[in-house]
């Protein structure tokens, strides 16, 4: 290299600072995605929310098959008809005859595990014998098997028939709204979502201040500050953060889909989607003002020790989010499901339980946007300010009305 | 060329920064002398944009100094640091790119001057591997890798050994010889005396010295050394001049006017032979010394 090269103009025609904060969203992705800390956190997540779906599908995902021993025909029709009983009953239990010769090898089939249960002739009736434990859901169904068979055998001597001696004894149970909300589930689905984001705007949130506060601390941000526009600085590192931030969240959040349609809940995921589909936008805009006030959090510290009680205020703040987004209800989630930052959680959760009507969501939208513009133009203000103050901490109070922000440098 | 006007800073009721003036000319290498607290840091900071001035005015190329000329500066803060936790060549190439080169030239740009300070095996290291020397190295190319207009270094030279010292001259002579204006602040006034084309000398917070090294030694007081063959006593006894140091046959005296020069030498050749009358030219140091006390 000359010394012409050396000296030569430095632009290229690309010269716009206006979209330098690519740059600097590019960077802030690259560098996490080989921050091992980040990664390992992200794999844990995605295990975690695994082995609640593969828990979940172990207890109740799977139908259960039992041995029953019996001897004869009459036996075995009473448990055929038990095990139809319990598959119209949704209760995952599957019940197998298991023919034996006599009433001793019943027991013997029983006694060395072969069979789980074993159904005896006991003069007019039935007796069903364990080996040493009882089982309640075999005796609901054989029990109701045994009933019913008895009852048709009884009538049949008293010169009637089951359906007559049975007429007016059944009770069905209907639902006025098949296609309406499973309360349960939109509560936990709610209390997930809220999760998530607690979790992505916690631990995204900590990142962002950490990262503003190790160029604050080691003032690189000087010469950055000499080089772009600071607006560009922080609109680079929330884009990023918030890129990636989402990124995880999809991550999860295929991973749990998929997880459902894996384990048949596929009428579950039905019912959520409508949530999900507003979670997404939901937490972007949540997520964008709250990684504003996280940037400004990092700005006020001068060491990245200073950042866990710069940022104290905001770990409340998505605490409360969260709690509030999860326990209130009634009118008062109403009124946070309206609320800018708070929305993000209280919106869809009212979705899920399908408290809201279509137009809420999207006018709580429109005002969480402008509530994150308004809180991104202030969080700017602050940040600016407080940046490039490097000789001690700042207040809050001191960043926003910037009085005695500035101390002199010691050269 | 920087023209620096008036420039002042207070912070709070303390005036850090007094009506300073000076200037950078094109080609020129400007050493920034002064003690801790001198304002040599807060005046860098106030060029470069990272401080708002009280007032006064700064001058790029005649017209006032904007954001967009500063972006085509190079500038190193006083308290180092890069991104201790990122590779060396890919930070290099970010600054680089912040600055409007294209990423490709960046990392090119940035492989050059590592491998030029001998630093081009470790470019994918973290930087904060490198030991203060070499980290110090990298901060100097992360000044000068986007080929800037003007450059802005605080205390270069510090932490570095002698031959990255070297290195660095060259370094800076190269854009001194392209035109492009240096001010540069140390403590290490032996080398400012030695490469510097003009030298300010700052003390609380005013300008108290200000042109090349010759002229400051001029600025200063000049004294002559008389060395005669015999006793020089009867030097105490002249009224005008002014005897600093007698002792045996050398004098150390200081004069009213050069034309007084011609008279001790007269005064002495009529007493007996004269071996040396010298002048005894301050070193910057001593100027140094003499102005900010």
């Amino acid at each position: 290299m000359t010394a012409h090269d050396l000296a030569a103009p430095a632009r290229t025609a690309a010269d716009s600072t206006g979209s330098v904060w690519r740059l600097v969203a590019a960077r802030e992705i690259r560098v996490k995605l080989r921050d091992r800390n980040f990664l390992v956190s992200t794999a844990l997540m995605l295990v975690l929310v695994m082995a609640v779906l593969g828990i979940q599908f172990a207890f109740s995902g799977h139908t259960s098959t039992k041995k029953i021993a019996v001897q004869g025909p009459a036996a075995t029709a009473v448990v055929t008809s038990a095990s139809s009983m319990a598959q119209a009953a949704d209760a995952k239990l599957k019940l197998v005859p298991v023919p034996a010769n006599s009433p001793a090898n019943v027991e013997a089939e029983v006694i060395s595990g072969k069979a789980d249960a074993g159904l005896l002739r006991a003069g007019d009736g039935w007796r069903l014998v364990s080996k040493s434990d009882r089982d309640a859901q075999l005796a609901t169904y054989l029990g109701q098997a045994v009933q019913e068979d008895a009852v048709r055998r009884n009538a049949a001597a008293a010169g009637t028939s089951l359906p007559a001696l049975q007429r007016g004894a059944h009770l069905p149970y209907g639902l006025l709204q098949p296609n309406g909300h499973d309360v349960k589930a939109a509560r936990i689905g709610g209390v997930v979502f809220g999760m998530l984001f607690y979790l992505a705007a916690l631990l995204f949130g900590m990142a962002i201040a950490n990262s503003v506060v190790e160029e604050k601390q080691n003032r690189i941000v000087e010469i950055i500050a000499a080089a772009i526009p600071l607006r560009q600085l922080l609109i680079g590192k929330i884009v990023g953060n918030t890129v990636l931030a989402m990124a995880q969240v999809v991550l999860l959040a295929l991973v749990g889909v998929g997880g459902l349609l894996v384990t048949g809940n596929s009428s579950l995921l039905g019912q959520l989607a409508g949530g999900i589909g507003w979670f997404v936008p939901f937490f972007l805009v949540g997520f964008l003002a709250l990684a504003a006030l996280w940037a400004v959090v990092g700005a006020l510290a001068t060491r990245s020790e200073d950042v866990q009680s710069t940022s104290a205020p905001m770990t409340a703040l998505v605490a409360i989010v969260f709690f509030g987004g999860i326990f209130v209800t009634g009118t008062a989630q109403a009124v946070l499901s309206f609320v800018p930052v708070f929305s993000t959680i209280a919106m869809p959760a009212r979705v899920l339980t399908g408290h809201a009507t279509w137009w809420e969501p999207l006018v709580s939208l429109v005002i969480a946007l402008a509530g994150a513009h308004a809180i991104l133009r202030v969080a700017e203000r602050m940040y600016r300010r407080a940046l490039l103050q490097t000789s001690r901490k700042l207040s809050l109070r001191e960043a926003f009305t910037g009085r005695d922000a500035e101390q002199p440098s010691r050269g | 060329m920087l023209q620096v006007e008036q420039l002042t800073r207070c912070f709070g009721d303390a005036l850090a920064v007094d009506e300073v003036s000076f200037e950078v000319p094109d080609g020129h290498l400007v050493g920034f002398v002064g003690g801790n607290g001198a304002g040599k840091t807060t005046i860098m900071r106030m060029i470069m944009g990272v401080l708002a001035q009280s007032s006064g005015s700064m001058r790029w190329e005649g017209q006032e100094l904007t954001a967009s000329d500063r972006r085509d500066f190079g500038y190193m803060p006083e308290e180092r640091g890069l991104y201790p936790k990122q590779s060396i060549v890919e930070q290099l190439a970010y600054l680089a790119q912040l600055h409007g080169v294209s990423r490709p030239e960046a990392r090119d740009r940035a492989h050059e001057l590592l491998s030029r300070f001998s630093l081009a095996e470790r470019a994918k290291d973290k930087l904060e591997t490198l030991s203060l020397g070499n980290q110090q190295r990298v901060q100097i190319i992360a000044a000068v890798i986007s080929r800037p207009t003007m450059l802005i270094l605080d205390e270069p030279f510090s932490g570095l050994d002698p031959a990255a010292v070297d290195d660095m001259v060259v370094l800076l002579r190269e854009f001194t010889a392209a035109g492009v204006p240096v001010l540069f602040s140390s403590h290490q006034l032996d080398l400012v005396e030695r490469l510097c084309d003009r030298i300010v000398i700052l003390a609380r917070g005013r300008v108290v010295a200000d042109g090349d090294a010759e002229q400051l030694r001029r600025s200063g007081t000049i004294r002559h050394r008389l060395v005669a063959g015999t006793d020089v006593g009867w030097v105490r006894d002249l009224d005008w001049l002014q005897a600093i140091d007698v002792s045996g046959n050398t004098a150390i005296v200081q004069l009213a006017s050069e034309a007084d020069t011609d008279r001790l030498l007269t005064e002495a050749m009529r007493r007996g032979s004269v071996r040396e009358l010298a002048e005894l030219v301050p070193s910057v140091a001593d100027i140094y010394r003499e102005v900010t006390r």
